[in-house]
């Protein structure tokens, strides 16, 4: 059980961000909460999943972002509340079906949380999931605190209710992840029948069947919806003014960057010059209350990230009001005032209100600076991000980046999405060469596996992860055999959805809830599809390799070798090595002719270090995970492995 | 000898298509490997000198110092170095049969060595198919087994590197040319370290005017006679300018113009065609079918070649001088062809400063290739 369910109505609690979020779902009593792992949203699924035995929420990490709104949207049709989240270019793939969602509509409350990444802290993107409040015509709301975080959620579900449509809640990595103070509300009792009317008139929205058809009337309809959520908005308790009366410059804002803004004009004393309009409704924008704040201030600073969405938005409204109140002058991220890319913090939002007050701002002395500038440049080590000690993906890949320099025909990998994703790095000894969404490493590789007619005769490689296989790697190997492609699909097998977590995928034998599921059997999918299948060990070097190269020479269609071998800090292996290693560092070669060094200078594992010393290499026992493979690379036969006992 | 480092032998020899696959980098370290007749480095290596450089026989050969170490005086620039005595031989009834490409003389005279203790283990080359496929082995009775000519690109110093590191010190080693100019290199300990002391107690060479790329071959024998294995392999002498290729059913003349492009760059820069660093030097016989060309070139060679026709595992004849002089010809043609292409890419005896593939003499250089 979780701690987000503990706690009586009225009592404080600190809470993480997508705690709150959770709580606040509970609190408006969902029945079915659907997601796929992703950070920085993970953490409400997994509160909810965790708690789902007490709770009566069914839950589930649903195989992608797409399935799982849509198994959000059957409840919502069943007349239930259905909460769906995902990362930010989740949305992206689950967007297809939210624009038919949209158009057709919902019956029970349904809340789409998509939790950004801006700075990509943890993505290769900073894509904002904002836009598609505006593509897909729904209201969006975005908290601007960790108490609005539950709240907004609840409000949300009776949003969604009263306007007979999907709502979208986004959150950002610094409110997901970080954690402040909340009160409690009340969890109801659940009493939730499910029953998915579909006998009455086609157009009525309760008892006909589910659709975006027609699509004159349902889209005008859709709008009139988003008319009466905009109404609704002008008296939201979530859009708040702090400031004079009439203030020299007006900010809006919205989400962290409230924070951050609130700070900024703190620290620089402009409290009473500088008025604060957060918004926690930013579309459609509540023309009103805008209209009321714009008509007090001639200059507006725009502060958000990451993209120009609110910016623009204000400005349309600037533009349309300007006859009756007059030209406005913007500052935000058009006009150079704020970066254009990455995390907004308290220190932008103050070197934007400097210049605009023209005031002196310097957050340090100069000379503290450069020192500061030198010390990091000198003292601090360099850290890349590396595999973990007994990672499976540091074998893996070192066996595909030996077979591909072997093979000798500037063979390369497609990569995906997942810790494997810094296969692209030192750590992975740069062997992925291109790397985009989930499943693109196997449709690109089947597109190049076409083009020997054109005189490519690189071999080609894809990689994947288990829970990347069943979330969007599936298509892409049915089109390469299908068109009988030449590649070869890796698919890295390390037992769940590592990365963000260890949560459960089909693949394994339990669900979200912890209940035993039917695991899929992915070699015989793969088999089932045509490809030829072997499984490997990673551990198993020589054995790897030679299945390898094999498979590159093989070059007649789709070859699937999964590398089989469960995360180092998976749940039944962290904490229990399977060998004890032992290096002799006598007979360690060291710098000489014949090693140079290889484990430490090439193979890397953080479990190895380089004793100055003693001019040889020695294992670190405190973080050693005891794979063993060390012992395997070791020219000098310096690494012994003993089966733990 | 000037000896430098990997990334030297990347730039100069395997990035810049001379390197012939002779396997004298692989299996030293954890970062040369051959696979299918193609040596890859798999991982950079921050070595300023390494064995890897030192061996190669493509790059910074020195001449003189390689004839002074192994001779005990600089290259003379004869078409076929220095040697002995030459002899007809061909293996004898001790020595038992065996699919000999010609006269069975390497694999009489490598099984006597093996059992007369004479060397611990024996590096030679078989063959995968097309893929050639050194081994090492301790046991005379599976010599023969590796017989018969390549024509590929072999890296068979793989083998001998692998059996240093198993602890072998007194291999003999059948080569070609360019392969025992690797381990004249590798005798001279060119990195003067005694963990690397001479682990060969024996050379044969084999003749050689050029190989063929492996890979080359396996897709032009794949175009030629699909689907088919290649049995054996044959170039008959001049003037006849074909190769032989004989499959289990049939057997193809292909003309030798169509296989040249199939033939390492670095095969054109190589000066030697009699295998003139080892002790004893084996080629076909022109005329005579069933026999060997055979050079004695050390005290160390003729002694093996004395007992192993006493012990009736080879058979010896007086060798025709004409047939001398026209083996002198095809070297002396080798060598100034070869000096000529190396002059023309600037790769030997380069300006200061630069490296080079071969060093010699400007003298004796200029000799070689005077018309």
């Amino acid at each position: 059980m979780s701690r987000i369910i503990q706690g009586a109505p009225g009592e404080h609690h600190l809470f993480m961000g997508n705690e709150a979020i959770a709580r606040g779902a509970l609190e408006a009593g969902i029945s079915v909460a659907a997601g796929y792992p992703g950070t920085p949203s993970s953490e409400i699924i997994e509160n909810l999943a965790a708690d789902a035995s007490e709770t009566d929420v069914y839950v589930e990490w649903s195989a992608n972002e797409k399935v799982a709104a849509e198994v959000a949207a059957a409840a919502s049709f069943a007349g239930l509340r259905a909460l769906c989240v995902m990362k930010q270019n989740g949305v992206n793939v689950a967007s297809d079906f939210l624009l038919h969602l949209a158009g057709g509509g919902t019956r029970g409350g349904m809340v789409l949380v998509p939790c950004d990444d801006p700075g990509a802290l943890s993505s290769i993107n900073e894509g904002e999931s904002r836009h598609f409040a505006r593509l897909l015509e729904v209201p969006l709301l975005e908290p601007g605190d960790f108490q609005e975080a539950k709240d907004m959620i609840k409000w949300a579900f009776e949003l969604s209710e009263q306007i007979g449509n999907m709502v979208m809640v986004r959150s950002v990595t610094r409110l997901s992840h970080a954690s402040g103070d909340v009160e409690l509300g009340k969890i109801p009792e659940s009493d939730a029948k499910a029953r998915f009317r579909h006998t009455g008139f086609i157009l009525d929205p309760e008892q006909g069947a589910m659709t975006s058809a027609p699509v004159g009337y349902k889209h005008a309809l859709q709008q009139e919806k988003l008319q009466k959520a905009e109404a609704l908005f002008e008296d939201a308790p979530f859009n708040t003014y702090t400031g004079p009366e009439n203030p020299e410059l007006l900010v809006i804002t919205s989400s962290a960057c409230h924070l951050y803004s609130r700070e900024a004009i703190g620290i620089l004393g402009l409290e009473n010059r500088a008025g604060l309009l957060k918004l926690g409704t930013t579309w459609p924008l509540p023309r009103q209350l805008v209209r009321a704040h714009l008509e007090k201030c001639g200059r507006v600073l725009v502060v958000e990230e990451v993209i120009p969405f609110l910016e623009e938005n204000i400005k349309v409204l600037a533009a349309e009001l300007a006859p009756e109140i007059g030209a406005k002058t913007f500052y935000a991220k058009r006009d150079g005032t704020l970066p254009a890319t990455g995390e907004m913090n308290p220190d932008h939002v103050i070197c934007a209100l400097a210049a605009i007050f023209n005031l002196e701002y310097r957050s340090a002395p100069e000379q503290y600076t450069e020192k500061a500038k030198l010390c990091v440049l000198a003292g601090a080590p360099g850290r890349d991000l590396t595999f973990c000690p007994g990672c499976p993906h540091r074998a893996s890949f070192w066996t595909l980046h030996n077979v591909l320099a072997l093979d000798n025909r500037e063979g390369f990998v497609c990569g995906d999405i997942g810790c494997y994703s810094m296969g692209m790095r030192e750590t992975g000894f740069y062997t992925l060469k291109t790397m985009h969404a989930m499943g693109s490493g196997t449709g690109i590789a089947s597109g190049f596996g076409k083009l020997d007619r054109f005189g490519m005769d690189q071999s080609i490689v894809a990689v994947s992860g288990d829970s990347t296989f069943f979330h969007a790697v599936l298509p892409g190997l049915v089109n390469a055999v299908h068109h009988g492609s030449n590649f070869t699909l890796v698919i890295f097998d390390n037992s769940g959805t590592a990365m963000t977590g260890f949560q459960p995928h089909p693949g394994l034998e339990v669900d979200a809830m912890g209940k035993p599921a039917p695991p899929l059997d992915i070699a015989g999918i793969c088999q089932a599809i045509g490809a030829k299948v072997s499984v490997c060990d990673p551990f198993d070097l020589e054995n790897t390799r030679d299945t390898m190269l094999e498979t590159l020479d093989d070059r007649q269609g789709v070859n699937v070798v999964i590398f089989r071998q469960s995360c180092a800090l998976s749940p039944e292996k962290k904490g229990k090595p399977r060998y004890e290693m032992h290096l002799d560092q006598k007979v360690c070669m060291g710098e000489n002719c014949g090693c140079n060094k290889l484990c430490t200078r090439v193979f890397k594992c953080p479990g190895l270090n380089w004793d100055e010393k003693n001019q040889a290499a020695r294992i670190d026992e405190v973080i050693c995970a005891g794979c063993g493979v060390c012992a395997d690379i070791c020219p000098a036969g310096a690494i012994t492995k003993k089966e733990a006992g | 000898m000037q000896v430098f480092g990997p990334s030297e032998l990347l730039e100069d020899v395997l990035n810049a298509g001379l390197c012939i696959g002779c396997g004298a980098c692989v299996n030293l370290c954890p970062y040369f490997r051959s696979y299918k007749g193609k040596t890859a480095m798999l991982f950079p290596c921050s070595r300023e000198t390494g064995r890897c450089h030192a061996f190669c026989p493509k790059t910074e050969v020195d001449l003189d110092a390689l004839s002074t170490a192994v001779c005990g005086s600089p290259y003379s620039g004869s078409p076929t170095g220095t040697y002995q005595q030459v002899f007809m031989a061909r293996a004898g009834e001790g020595a038992g049969n065996g699919d000999f490409q010609d006269g069975g003389t390497v694999s009489a005279l490598m099984k006597f060595a093996l059992e007369s203790n004479m060397i611990d283990g024996a590096v030679l080359t078989g063959r995968n198919g097309l893929v050639p496929a050194p081994g090492l082995t301790t046991s005379a009775r599976e010599v023969p087994a590796f017989a018969s000519s390549k024509y590929t690109a072999a890296p068979t110093l793989a083998a001998l590197n692998d059996g240093f590191n198993r602890g072998f010190r007194q291999m003999g080693v059948v080569g070609t040319p360019c392969q025992l100019t690797a381990v004249a290199q590798m005798r001279t300990n060119p990195l003067q370290d005694a963990n690397f002391a001479d682990p060969v107690a024996l050379t044969i060479g084999l003749f050689c005017t050029w190989a063929l790329d492996t890979r080359g071959l396996l897709a032009f024998a794949q175009k030629r006679a699909p689907g088919e294995q290649i049995r054996k392999m044959h170039v008959p002498p001049p003037p006849a300018g074909i190769i032989v290729l004989e499959t289990d059913t049939r057997t193809l003349e292909i003309p030798l113009e169509e296989i040249r492009p199939l033939v390492p760059a670095g095969c054109r820069i190589c000066p030697d065609m009699t295998a003139e660093w080892a002790d004893l030097s084996v080629g076909a016989m022109e005329g005579k079918a069933g026999w060997n060309t055979l050079i004695v070139r050390t005290a160390k060679g003729n002694s093996l070649v004395r007992k192993a026709a006493v012990a009736r595992y080879l058979e010896l004849a007086d060798f025709p001088r004409e047939n001398w002089k026209d083996l002198e010809t095809a070297a002396a043609d080798k060598k100034r062809r070869a000096f000529e292409k190396a002059r023309q890419d600037g790769t030997v005896n380069a300006e200061a400063g630069c490296r080079a593939a071969l060093r010699v003499d400007p003298r004796t250089l200029e000799k070689m290739t005077a018309d």
